[in-house]
Formats: C-alpha cells, structure tokens, sequence
C-alpha cells in the first residue's frame, strides 16, 4: 500500500499509514500557516500606515511581551533600577494579573469538588436523586452571565462576585455530567459489592468513586474553558487587576500589542492545566 | 479496495485536478463587482445626547437631500461607542462621533490621520463623580472608585483633584474598572460602594434611585475640555475625486440644518427633539434633561468661535498630557509630542512632522457663510 503523502488517493484512504515524519510535518502545517497569513496581514497594514496597532508587527509584538513581562502595571511604584531580573518579572504586570487570575481560578476549581460530589451522591442514592435532580437540570440552563447583577448585590464587587459567577456557570453541568457517568457504572458491580458485605458508603466511595473518577476528570478538562470564559466575563465587567482586567483595559488604546500576548499567554496556561490533568489522570489510572 | 476510492489514475493527474478546483473556487472568491455609482460614505454613531441628531438627520431625510445636492451617498450606521472606534481605525467606516480623547488615543495614535470636521458640543455636567454619605473629593483616600478606566471618566476624576489641590491623592484611589452596562447596578445594589464616576444618562438613574447619592464634580466645572466631534479620515478628505470634500460639505450642511431645528420652535422643532429623544430610548423629557448638560454648538458660528481661540489649545494640551501620562498613546510612544494636532489657525502641536490629529473648522465655517 503506498503510503506517501504525495498521493492524493491517500487522502480519502482509511488504511493509509502515514510516516512518523509526515504525521510531524503535517500537525504543524496549520501553525504554519496561521503565521504566515498573520504576518502577511501585518506588513499589508503596516506598509499602509507603519503606525498601525490593530495587527502589531513582529517588532512591536516583542516590545508588549517585553514591558508586560519586565515592567510593572503604571499604576504600582517603579522598582529601584538596580533591581534583577527576577524582581523585575516580580514586579510585571503579567505576573500580577495572573496571580490576581489564577487565584480566582483555583478557588473556583476548589469549589467545584463539591460539585462533583453531589453528582456522585445523586446518581447512587435515589433521595438524592430526587431531590436535587430536576432543580439542577432547570438552573443548568440559565445563563449565568444574566445573573451579574443579583451576584454583584449579594456578593458585592470584588472577588467572590467573580468567584461565584465562575461556580454558578459551571458546577450544574459538572453534577449532571457525574450523575450520568455515576449511573453507568453496572448495577451487578453494586449487588456483587453487596454480597461481599460493602456498606451503603463503602459501595459509594470504595466502588464507583474510584471508576467515575478517570471520566469525571476528563468532564473538569473539558470544563476549563467555560471556566476561563466565564473567569474573563467577569474580570471585564468589574475589577481592578486580572488577565482580562488588562485586555479590557488595553482595547481601549487599541494595545493589541499586549493583547495578543496576553492571549497566548492564557491559552498557554489552560494548556498546561489540561495537560497536567491529563497526566495525573494516567497516572492515577493506568489501566486506562 | 473500497468501492468508493478515486480512480486509479496517476497523482500527477490527481494533483492537476485539485489544482484546477482550488484556482476556480479561488477566482469565483476574489472576483468583486464594481458598481459604477455615486461614492458612498459610511458614519458610524453611537447613542449620546450630542450625537443622537445624527440618527434624525438620517431619519427625516435632511442627511438624504444634502447627499443629492452633492452627488454622493451617505449612510449613517449605529453602533456601541468601543466598536465604532474600532470599525474608524479598522478604516471600515469613513465618519464616526468620539470625544476629543478618543480621537486622539484611538485613531490619531494608532497612525490613522484624522480630521476633526464638527465641534457638536462639549459636555456640560454629562459627565459626574457622585459619591455616597456625603463623602468629600478630599475624604476620597483609599476608597474604591467604579469608572470606565482610561476614558473621559478618568480624566474627570483627575481634573477634579488638580483643580482641588489634591494631584497626590490620585495614586491613593482604588480604581475599579467597571463596564458602563453594569455600573449604575452595581454601585446602586451594594451600599459600601461609595464612589464612582460616570456620565449620563446613568447619572441621572442613579441620582434619581438614591437620594442619598450626592454629585460632587461634574464636567461643567471644567466646560470644553470633553468634547464630542465628527472625525473624518484626513486621506477620505483628500481623496482624489474631490467626493471626500464633497461629503465633509454635505455631512456639515446636514448637521446645521438638524441643529437649527433643535434650537429652533415651531414644528420643526418637536418632531427633531422627539427624533433624537428616540434615538436613544429616551423620553424627550428625559432628553431635555441631558441637553442642559449638554453644551451644543447651535450655530456654526459658535463653534467656530470656540475652536479658533486660544483657550481651545489649552483645552486640548491638558487632554494629551493626560493621555500620554496614562499610556493611552502606545506603549512605545516616548513623547507626548510624537502624536501631534494640527488647529485651524496653522499651529501645531508636537512635532511638525508628525501630525495625526487636525482640527478643521473650515466646513462649519463655509456654513456659517452660508456657502455650503
């Protein structure tokens, strides 16, 4: 079977076996090509107005990820010039607002074990079930961003607004996601453990907890993003430091030349976050 | 084999096949049809006391017979104030209302020459540091502040210190950023906000909801420093077919014909208040509210007359300074000297050979004249 990539027949054959190389080759081709196009549009503009800001060039890309790494938020006091390198990136902005921003998004991570507990509950325990179940499919979908206002009254402007925000727009599908993977698990797994005289918690915890767990960390994974989105509504609509805080800030000079950093920068971190998942959960569960 | 593989025929032949599919799909892509017909131009607006005549001018038809007297098309689009900067700068739109701050941190610093072709008005009170308990500009130390950061709101706040004696207080205040659809909410629902800085109609809602809510500095304490403009693109203006001028001349024909109606009694005059009123979901009572707040220029003499003084370079010098101070021109911008105003009497503003932002009032003066 031929197998090289300069066969346009391989495109539509589902047994091709392409080449480690080729496999490298053509994941970066995308990246490649984003680049190209992005750069391409940058010196069409830049050759217009050598001004431009909208779709920063190489060299004002490197100047915004310079002072948002280097220097500190305009508003804070400058550091004395003899300071290191390291206390210069102590003192950035970057690493304010993400401090200001990770720290909002770990609380609400925290908050939703919880969550996830009370999925498990509901889908072993039928009053559980009964109870929360119907409740939670209806405030599931509300949408969440429509409350600000209420949560800005009970939870006033600052932190746990945001906090909240973040827990209310996620947490009901995490519990609806591990109620349904909690009802998957075989009910003659639950009857045998019975027999084997498990109590009421050891089937709960000791039985199905340890099986949801792989796929209920995968449902966390996949909550990361609306996580950071809902972490970005908030973060624009009121604060004083924070990821987003600075881009609704820079938008209003037009500072894409600290935005477009900044998103990459947070696209980096959820990445490594969702990779860091990833790896516990092999770890935690190799037979998967 | 699956049955439904290509046929077996060469890759080069393949490939020439993909290749003339791509270049088809391509052409019929990129291929524009270019409607010979009259030169059209696009204002943007947003919804503010001293731009809704823009949505009545285009309503009533005035914007329409201007447009005809020149030969040329004039569409005016409505947009949220961010994003009309953004479509300006983008150069997506030819016309667009901003403050003077605006004009010149937006399109003026991002290198996209502009011209200022109507002083509309300048705010008048519009704009307002309220504060809760009777708190004083002075007791202000270390109290959270909710505004639009880095806008007129900011500005306002920092004139108000200056002009008190109070400048090193600034670094003192908490500024909480705040986005304007949530601002009147969010200060009203929570009372140990104490602070904040906004402008009208939120102003108004919130003075009206809490009366325990106090206006201590407003903008007409500092009158003619926010002031709202119709910017047009300086190379729109220059362009070669003399259709740029061709609108500067209508859009300001229109204006003044709009602006007599509003200041005017008599039929005409109901119907453009009522007009612009809804132009913005306001009750014309509502809207009367905001215009006394609003200072407009009725007469092309009147604006003129303020944007050939003296005291307008002043004006306009505070604005930059503020905005050089806060970044607001470009984190690589090194002088506030390198984004520089051109004004109506030749003078300039920075350095010569870097112009962005021109002021000319030559149009509203040709309307004074009565020679538009």
């Amino acid at each position: 079977m031929a197998t090289s990539v300069l066969d346009p027949r391989n495109l539509v054959d589902i047994q091709a076996r392409p080449k480690r190389s080729a496999t490298q080759i053509l994941s970066w081709v995308l990246f490649l090509a984003s680049i190209a196009l992005y750069a391409h549009f940058s010196s069409v503009r830049h050759r217009e107005n050598s001004e431009d800001r909208i779709v920063p060039s190489a060299k004002q890309l490197v100047q915004g990820i310079q002072s948002s790494v280097f220097h500190p938020a305009e508003e804070d006091d400058d550091l004395d010039p003899g300071a290191t390198r390291w206390q210069q990136i102590r003192h950035s902005m970057i690493w304010k607002d993400t401090v200001a921003s990770g720290s909002r998004f770990f609380i609400a991570m925290a908050l939703l074990v919880p969550a996830i507990l009370l999925g498990l509950h509901m889908g072993i325990f039928p009053y559980f079930g009964a109870f929360f179940l119907r409740y939670v499919l209806f405030f599931d979908k509300i949408v969440a961003l429509s409350l600000l206002p209420i949560l800005f009254i009970v939870f006033g402007i600052d932190e746990w607004s945001k906090i909240m925000l973040m827990v209310i727009g996620v947490a009901p599908t995490l519990i609806l996601d591990t109620c349904q993977i909690t009802r998957a698990v075989p009910r003659e797994q639950i009857v045998k453990a019975f027999t084997l005289k498990c109590s009421n918690l050891d089937v709960a915890y000791r039985v199905v907890f340890p099986q949801i767990l792989p796929n209920v960390i995968n449902s966390v994974r996949l909550s990361l993003k609306p996580l950071a989105l809902f972490l970005f509504a908030g973060e624009m609509i009121a604060s004083t430091d924070g990821l987003a805080y600075r881009i609704a800030i820079m938008r209003r000079h037009m500072g894409m030349d600290i935005i477009i950093p900044y998103l990459l920068w947070v696209a980096l971190l959820l990445f490594g976050l969702d990779t860091l998942l990833r790896f516990l959960n092999r770890r935690l569960h190799p037979w998967l | 084999m699956t049955p439904w593989r290509l046929p077996q025929k060469s890759a080069a032949a393949c490939w020439l096949r993909l290749a003339v599919i791509c270049s088809i799909l391509f052409c019929s892509l990129t291929q524009n049809s270019f409607a010979a017909s009259a030169p059209k131009f696009v204002i943007g607006w947003s919804v503010y006391a001293g731009w809704n005549p823009f949505f009545y001018m285009a309503k009533s038809g005035i914007l329409r017979r201007w447009a005809d007297k020149y030969g040329i098309q004039i569409e005016v689009q409505r947009f949220d104030y961010a994003a009309s900067l953004d479509a300006f700068v983008a150069k997506n739109i030819d016309a667009c209302t901003m403050t003077n701050m605006e004009a010149l941190d937006m399109p003026a610093a991002s290198g996209v020459d502009s011209t200022a072709i109507i002083l509309g008005d300048y705010s008048d009170g519009n704009d307002a540091v309220l504060t809760r308990s009777g708190l004083k500009l002075n007791q202000l130390s270390g109290k959270h502040v909710m505004l639009v950061q880095k806008t007129v709101s900011e500005y306002l706040l920092e004139r108000a210190l200056v002009l008190n004696g109070l400048q090193d207080e600034a670094s003192r205040l908490k500024l909480v950023n705040t986005s304007d659809s949530d601002i009147a909410g969010a200060f009203l629902g929570n009372h140990s906000n104490q602070v904040v800085v906004t402008w009208k109609p939120l102003v108004s809602q919130i003075l009206d909801q809490d009366k325990g809510v106090a206006n201590i500095f407003d903008s007409s304490k500092i009158p003619g420093e926010i002031m709202d403009l119709l910017m047009v693109r300086t190379e729109v203006l220059h362009r070669q077919d003399g259709s740029g001028v061709k609108f500067a001349k209508a859009v300001t024909g229109a204006w003044y014909e709009a602006m007599a109606q509003m200041s005017g009694t008599g039929p005409g005059h109901e119907r453009a208040l009522n007009e612009s009123a809804a132009a913005s979901g306001d009750t014309p009572a509502s809207y009367s509210e905001q215009l006394k707040t609003t200072h407009l220029f009725y007469t092309p003499k009147a604006a003129t007359d303020f944007n050939d003084s003296a005291a307008f370079k002043q004006k306009m010098d505070l604005v930059r300074q503020f905005c050089f101070h806060h970044n607001l021109l470009g984190e690589g911008t090194q002088s506030v000297d390198d984004v520089a105003i051109l004004y109506p009497d030749g003078s300039i503003q920075g350095k010569k050979d870097r112009v962005r932002f021109r002021f000319d009032s030559s149009y509203m003066h040709l309307a004074g004249q009565g020679k538009l």
